[in-house]
């Protein structure tokens, strides 16, 4: 059984691309007066619509993120829009991958709105929890060196408030409680589940096999990914379980169209997004201290050419986009399926300037051809 | 004038400290900057011609030790208590360069009979008013380099100290003293608000020295801690950038020794 995800950044690529060739990244000092919050307005519209018809359409869950500081990802604050999806639709899965934890100097306050979003939709929030990339330590002002520290500390005290009645007392060290006991809790019990994002950090496998939550793979070349996973199997063996397609997920970009050609026509507006929000300088995705000296190694021995630096042909090769016909598409994905055992396909098929009318078409013909395939 | 120092390591409360020392008379402490202990240059040695110099490297940096309780610069300060009193060096002479300067601010004003004397190179600490210090941890270490010089070529050690490419341990050794420095002044940014308040009982002798178009921390700092500090006075070296002691060594070391003796 395979669930399939619809996900948006719900980017804002609403002027010419000569401007962000201007400044050494879309991300963090790009200048925020390009925004134009009127065209944000339809633009929210556009996306809510578009999530609500990949639910109509059959999608088993939808997936919204998180970023600060970047037109890339209009989206601040995944408990607002989780909110906003929990009301306008019905059945769908939520995942929210995901809140910051070490940005957040609130783990109750967050503990709280998960579990409202829980309760409003009905048990339907995966709550994903993630260390935030680089630049999100400069655009909160969160000192890197604490973050995997934080990321922890948050998680574990999120987890307590919702499994062990309250009140209880919280002394950490960097968040402390005089009385944690929030009355909003979960549905699902003992908790929503928790995924994990990761690109390849070897603590981030770890954390999450021991844990035995669920492991996505995001644009990870796929022997990466097959290696990531592969170590978690590892991890859980040496703990005593065998962890099933549903702890492991991986996300790519995808859309389809009725034809081959116009497929690949459309599918070049993903190459916005590979490319403008991925530049920037080594300091403002890695800030000193966010990586530890094992995930710097694992990075540079595994050195993947950086997506903004792949063709829309090579992209395609390495199955960060996967672009075509519903069979082809079918075939692509299944292939994804099999090499990697994932019990989740992560589908950003809405990306960059990708238009409403081909987010739409693509959606359609994702529920109609696609899905069912897959779930063959 | 004969290079020579010899390189310890050193207990103080259970850490392991590395120092660098040389010279002879009386002690001399210096306390380095933000990017790491960088050894025993022309300037120190010209020091150590009239004092015993004491060189170490701070907790966390180069090969010293980070206790796990010491996370920020008045941390530092306490812990550098324990090392003045247990190497015998209470009372001795001091110079602060840049984040050095803020860790010896913080420590004379915890320890009245710390230093004699202090001088401050350039220190941050203390928030300009106008202008800002510059984030050397958003920007490359290469950058940092070139916003550091007002001119590179009157610096007579710069060939000696950046134009060959790092070997894997000077590499792994700036990695280290970089997020050590994150740890210490991420927020706020290089600068305590207490620290002018505070430094207003610190009355022994001091000195400011300034690098007129520093570009790194804004020269406007200078008056500023000359306002906090009672017995300072202030010289401002024209045409130098942040690090006096590496660029116009030679005049630096006229001001500290001038002001020491």
């Amino acid at each position: 059984m395979t669930d399939v995800y619809y996900f948006t950044e719900m980017p804002f690529a609403e002027f010419p691309e000569s401007e962000a060739e201007k400044y050494p990244s879309m991300r963090l000092t790009f200048p925020n007066s390009y925004f134009d919050p009127g065209k944000a307005h339809d633009l929210f519209k556009r996306y809510l619509d578009e999530y609500q018809y990949a639910e109509e359409m059959g999608f088993d869950g939808l997936m919204i993120n998180e970023h600060h500081n970047t037109p890339s990802c209009m989206d601040v604050e995944v408990n607002i829009s989780g909110g906003i999806l929990a009301r306008i639709t019905q059945k769908a899965k939520i995942l929210m991958l995901g809140n910051m934890l070490p940005t957040s100097d609130n783990p109750v306050r967050l503990a709280e709105e998960i579990a409202m979003l829980d309760v409003i939709s009905g048990g339907r929030i995966v709550s994903g929890f993630v260390r935030g990339i680089g630049i999100e330590s400069w655009a909160n002002n969160t000192n890197p060196i604490h973050n995997r520290e934080r990321f922890e500390e948050c998680h574990d005290l999120i987890i307590k408030s919702w499994t062990t009645p309250g009140p209880f007392r919280w002394e950490g060290k960097h968040y402390q409680y005089r009385a944690v006991n929030p009355w909003m809790l979960p549905l699902q019990k003992p908790h929503p589940p928790v995924w994990v994002p990761g690109t390849g950090s070897p603590e981030t496998v770890e954390w999450a096999a021991r844990n035995r939550y669920t492991y996505a793979a995001f644009l990870t070349p796929l022997d990466v990914a097959k290696n990531l996973f592969q170590r978690y199997r590892e991890y859980a063996a040496e703990d005593g379980w065998e962890p099933g397609p549903e702890k492991f997920a991986y996300m790519i970009c995808s859309h389809v169209n009725e034809t081959e050609a116009k497929a690949q026509e459309a599918g070049k507006a993903f190459l916005w997004r590979m490319n403008y929000p991925l530049r920037g300088p080594r300091e403002y995705w890695s800030p000193p201290g966010y990586t530890s000296r094992a995930g710097a190694s694992a990075t540079a021995a595994r050195r993947p050419t950086p997506l903004n630096e792949l063709s829309y042909q090579e992209l395609q090769e390495r199955y960060h986009l996967v672009v075509g016909d519903p069979d082809s598409v079918t075939e692509q994905l299944l292939h994804i399926k099999n090499e990697l055992g994932v019990g989740s396909l992560l589908l950003e098929a809405q990306g960059g300037q990708l238009s409403h009318e081909d987010t739409m078409r693509s959606i359609e013909l994702f529920g109609k051809e696609v899905i069912p395939a897959l779930k063959d | 004038m004969v290079t020579e120092f010899t390189e310890k390591i050193v207990e103080v409360g259970g850490n392991k400290v590395q120092i660098l020392t040389g010279g002879s008379g009386d002690p001399l402490v210096l306390f380095h900057g933000a990017g790491g202990n960088s050894g025993w240059l022309r300037y120190v040695q010209a020091l150590a011609d009239q004092y015993t110099v004491y060189l170490p490297s701070h907790p966390g940096y180069n090969k010293s030790e980070r206790p796990e309780w010491l996370e920020t610069i008045a941390d530092m300060a306490s812990f550098y208590t324990w090392f003045l009193e247990e190497q015998g060096l209470e009372g001795a002479r001091a110079i602060g360069f840049s984040m050095g300067g803020w860790i010896a601010s913080e420590v004379a004003v915890s320890c009245r009979h710390a230093f004699s004397k202090l001088m401050l190179v350039d220190p941050v600490g203390i928030k300009p008013q106008r202008g800002e210090i510059t984030d050397i941890f958003i920007i490359s270490p290469a950058q940092i380099n070139e916003l550091l010089f007002h001119d590179p070529t009157q610096a007579p050690e710069y060939d000696q100290l950046y134009s060959q490419p790092p070997t894997p341990e000077q590499a792994e050794t700036a990695e280290t003293n970089r997020e050590m420095a994150v740890r210490l002044c991420w927020k706020p940014y290089m600068y305590d608000p207490r620290l002018p308040g505070l430094l207003s009982r610190v009355n022994i002798p001091s000195r400011i020295v300034w690098g007129r178009e520093d570009r790194l921390v804004p020269v406007e700092c200078a008056e500023l801690f000359h306002q906090a500090l009672p017995k300072s006075d202030v010289v401002i070296i024209d045409q130098c950038g942040h690090s006096p002691q590496v660029e116009k060594p030679d005049e630096f070391v006229r001001v500290a020794l001038e002001f020491l003796a």
